[in-house]
């Protein structure tokens, strides 16, 4: 087991305080800062705020045109970590993958449509082609030839923390041998305009832990690492910079915005941490706090600092007023920060910081001096009360970070909200109007079971998770509950009101209450405070392949026992620019009609449940290759699966020739391996296209398994690059 | 003209989308924040903000600041009150 321990080898990174490893430690041993003047774009309201922006021209730097903002940042933090760790993804085949952190994704570029939009009444669809979180992942992914398993996680400010957490998993599972994994945010109206609407930001940049912090400062940026099982790195010779140790990962299910006022949830995440670093808290030698700068967060991480560590809290600081918040790249950049303070045994300061504050009663680290260090810390907590911690420690010592202990999973409930029915849908001006034949679930008359605050405060999508979660498990406080729940758009509508309402006003009268519901993990955060959940809270935004990574990632929290059962599924709403767009770049046609839906099942270890809908046996993810090789990917399905009692391939497909009649090869190769006739069937006639649409079709394969009394092989191929397929067992 | 109490009601009820409350449920003196009374939480203090920028012009840059007027309807009609004749 030994072999699979993960190890650090490469590190890349794009900060506003400078690019590469030794422009930013520069920076940081200067003291100097990357905060200055918002240009990127106009802010006619908040224009005169400190902002950590990159001022570099990214493609002067070696970024690819194509591509998101977003996209070019994450592009050049892979570039430079799989340079340093001289790795040939030539000799890793399927087994090197990718988690990337985003939250804000292409939403720079894709605020341009909306601006020419609504300023010159003109439709130009182009920028919104990069605006999925996920864009980054498949670039990078088919730049360098990844093909394990390529996630993106968007948990807001804690995603890239997660994403690295997420790759030590599967690296420990044996599902990949390499993974590069971090984060990447660009600044977006979005974020700017929210943080300031939520009067979260000090203007005169933030000052952590200090008595008189009044916010936080916002950044960009990205930061990958290369982490790989002990073995993968001994065999080609690499030298290991540092090890991952430990990692966790909980959730406040307290608050939107606000973190926990006793720092509960923070102190959960160390500890869970801790816990699989399999090491005591007296063993830390520095931590990097999360250290926005606001009143709360620094309170809240403080009392969490002082409850685990009591009176002798390690030296500790946060870094951010160096580079701004990067918001889902914080946790990978702080990453990288840790490793390099262990490299060179230095502690890295807390700029900004000068009046200690009474209330927290500690105190961060001044000033840069030498250390002696062996194992230190990094915190990243986000919206909806998201939380991850990890441990890295020297390459010399003899790691005990625990391995996972697999064991069968079964379903125990699972709620569905399907299409109810077809109809057209108009589409309004400003965008072309027009008429597009729909797949809706309709009104949802249950949302009238849900608290007042739910319903004035969220929306359609986010009722869909709470009422789904709600069919598939009862709260139950002597549970530890963790959610995993996909999206594809997430609440596109409620983030295009939000920024069109910026635009529109020059910034005045902006919606606050809307910018915490515009992030994609507000729906696992909703369903977390409504459930009482406490373990990981994760929002896979992988495409059409996001429930099958939320099943992952969820199936993994039940194996390393930090969760007695997890929710876990897939959302997506239709929205009028799913429409508008989609008829822009013909997607939709009489066979491939657009769809909405919600699945979210309940699984537990097959040992603590006696009547089980149905046994989840096996779920795997990568990318195809292109040309697609369907003799390849029967390999790969037959290596997992034990076909004696599978009779059934369930994919989706309804309206893509290309991906139809890739999903027909492969089920038939399938049948000639196995040597007798397999049934396949498509579900996607029923729901319409939605990236969740697999979710439902895990529903349609619980019941075929039910009916049959046979295994169904639930097989998802996403036109951007992704593939996942589960197994459905009675 | 002074701003009523049921003025400030309305626009906090369409400001805050408080579907299921009129203005006469919202006693003058009753707390806006904590148990008690509309048990309104941090964002709905934003909302608040918002809403004395769009009605009133009033703006307001520190919660700080707005703190002691959003105690109940009765301080926040006359922080408007007191704000609007200066």
């Amino acid at each position: 087991m030994s072999a699979r321990f993960p190890v650090i080898t490469g590190l890349g990174i794009v900060t506003a305080a400078g690019c590469g490893v030794d422009e930013v430690w520069s920076a940081i041993t200067k003291g100097t800062g990357g905060l200055r003047p918002l240009s990127l774009f106009q802010s006619p309201r908040y224009g005169q705020m400190l902002v950590g922006e990159i001022k570099h021209d990214l493609v002067k730097l070696g970024a690819p045109l194509r591509g998101s903002r977003s996209d070019k940042l994450g592009w050049l933090a892979a570039r430079d970590a799989i340079q340093s760790s001289k790795i040939n993804f030539e000799n890793t085949a399927d087994r090197a993958g990718i988690v990337l952190g985003c939250s804000v994704g292409g939403s720079y570029d894709s605020e341009h449509f909306l601006t020419t939009l609504i300023k010159r009444g003109k439709m130009r669809a182009r920028p919104t082609r990069f605006h999925e979180c996920h864009s980054t992942v498949d670039l990078i992914a088919d730049n360098f030839g990844l093909f394990g398993p390529s996630l993106t996680l968007a948990t807001a400010c804690s995603s890239s923390a997660l994403a690295i957490a997420t790759a030590a998993d599967l690296i420990m599972a044996g599902e990949a041998d390499v993974m590069l994994a971090g984060g990447a945010d660009s600044l977006s109206l979005m974020t700017w305009g929210g943080f300031n609407a939520l009067l979260l930001t000090d203007a005169a940049g933030c000052r952590p832990f200090d008595a008189m912090r009044s916010g936080m400062t916002l950044g960009e940026g990205a930061a990958m690492l290369v982490i790989e099982s002990e073995a993968s790195a001994q065999k080609r010779g690499a030298k290991i910079i540092a090890r991952l140790a430990g990692w966790g990962a909980s959730c406040d299910a307290h608050h939107a915005t606000a973190p926990h006022p006793e720092g509960s949830g923070a102190l959960a995440a160390m500890q869970a941490a801790l816990r699989r670093a399999n090491l005591n808290a007296t063993a830390i030698d520095y931590i990097n706090a999360h250290g926005t700068g606001t009143r709360d967060n620094d309170l809240a991480e403080g009392k969490a600092l002082k409850k685990l560590f009591g009176e002798t809290v390690p030296p500790f600081s946060s870094t951010k007023r160096f580079f701004g918040h990067a918001l889902a790249a914080s946790g990978a950049i702080e990453a990288v920060i840790c490793v390099e303070a262990l490299r060179r045994q230095e502690l890295p300061p807390n700029p900004g910081f000068t009046t200690p504050d009474a209330a927290i009663g500690l105190t961060p680290i001044t000033t840069l001096r030498p250390a002696t260090l062996t194992h230190v810390m990094s915190n990243s907590f986000g919206f909806g009360g998201n939380n991850a911690a990890l441990i890295f420690s020297k390459p010399e010592i003899t790691p005990r970070t625990l391995a996972p202990r697999p064991s069968p999973v079964v379903i125990a409930g699972l709620g569905v909200i399907g299409p109810g029915t077809t109809s057209w849908r108009e589409i309004q001006p400003p965008l072309p109007p027009g008429k597009v034949l729909v797949h809706e679930c309709g009104a949802l008359a249950e949302a009238a079971t849900l608290t007042s605050n739910q319903r004035r405060r969220t929306g359609r999508l986010i009722h869909m998770a709470l009422l789904t979660a709600r069919r598939s498990h009862a709260p139950d406080p002597a549970q530890r509950v963790a959610v995993a729940i996909g999206t594809g758009m997430g609440c596109l509508d409620t983030a295009a009101q939000f920024i069109e309402n910026m635009i529109a006003k020059d910034e005045r009268e902006p919606m606050p209450a809307h910018f915490p519901n515009a992030v994609h993990n507000a729906i696992a955060a909703q369903v977390a405070i409504d459930q009482g959940a406490r373990g990981l809270n994760s929002a896979p935004t992988c495409g059409d392949i996001s429930f099958e990574c939320a099943l992952w990632q969820g199936i993994s929290q039940l194996a390393n026992d930090e969760a007695d059962c997890v929710l876990t599924g897939a959302v997506d709403e239709l929205n009028k620019y799913i429409l508008a767009i989609g008829q822009r770049w013909e997607t939709w046609n009489e066979k491939n009609r657009p769809g909405e839906g919600a699945m979210i099942a309940s699984l537990v270890r097959a040992e603590n449940f006696a009547t089980p809908l149905a046994r989840v046996t096996a779920v795997r993810l990568g990318r195809w290759r292109k040309p697609f090789d369907a003799e390849r990917e029967a390999d790969w399905i037959v290596a997992s699966v034990d076909f004696k009692s599978v009779a059934i391939i369930l994919s989706g497909a309804g309206g893509w020739p290309e991906l139809e009649e890739k999903y027909a090869a492969v089920a038939a190769m399938l049948a000639s391996r196995v040597g007798r006739p397999l049934e396949h069937q498509t579900y996607k006639q029923h729901c319409g296209e939605f990236h969740s649409a697999s979710a439902f079709g895990f529903s349609v394969a619980v019941e075929l398994a039910r009916e049959k009394k046979c295994a169904v092989l639930l097989y998802t191929l996403s036109p951007h690059g992704g593939k996942a397929f589960c197994c459905v067992q009675p | 003209m002074e701003i009523s109490t049921t003025d400030i009601k309305e626009k906090i009820i369409t400001s805050l989308n408080l579907q299921d409350t009129t203005a006469d449920q919202i006693a003058d003196d009753a707390p806006l924040f904590g148990a008690g009374g509309l048990e309104l939480d941090s964002i709905d203090a934003l909302e608040l903000v918002v809403m004395l920028e769009k009605n009133y012009g009033i703006v307001i840059k520190d919660m700080e600041e707005g703190r002691p007027a959003f105690q109940s309807v009765n301080t926040l009609a006359a922080f408007v009150n007191a704000k609007r004749s200066v």
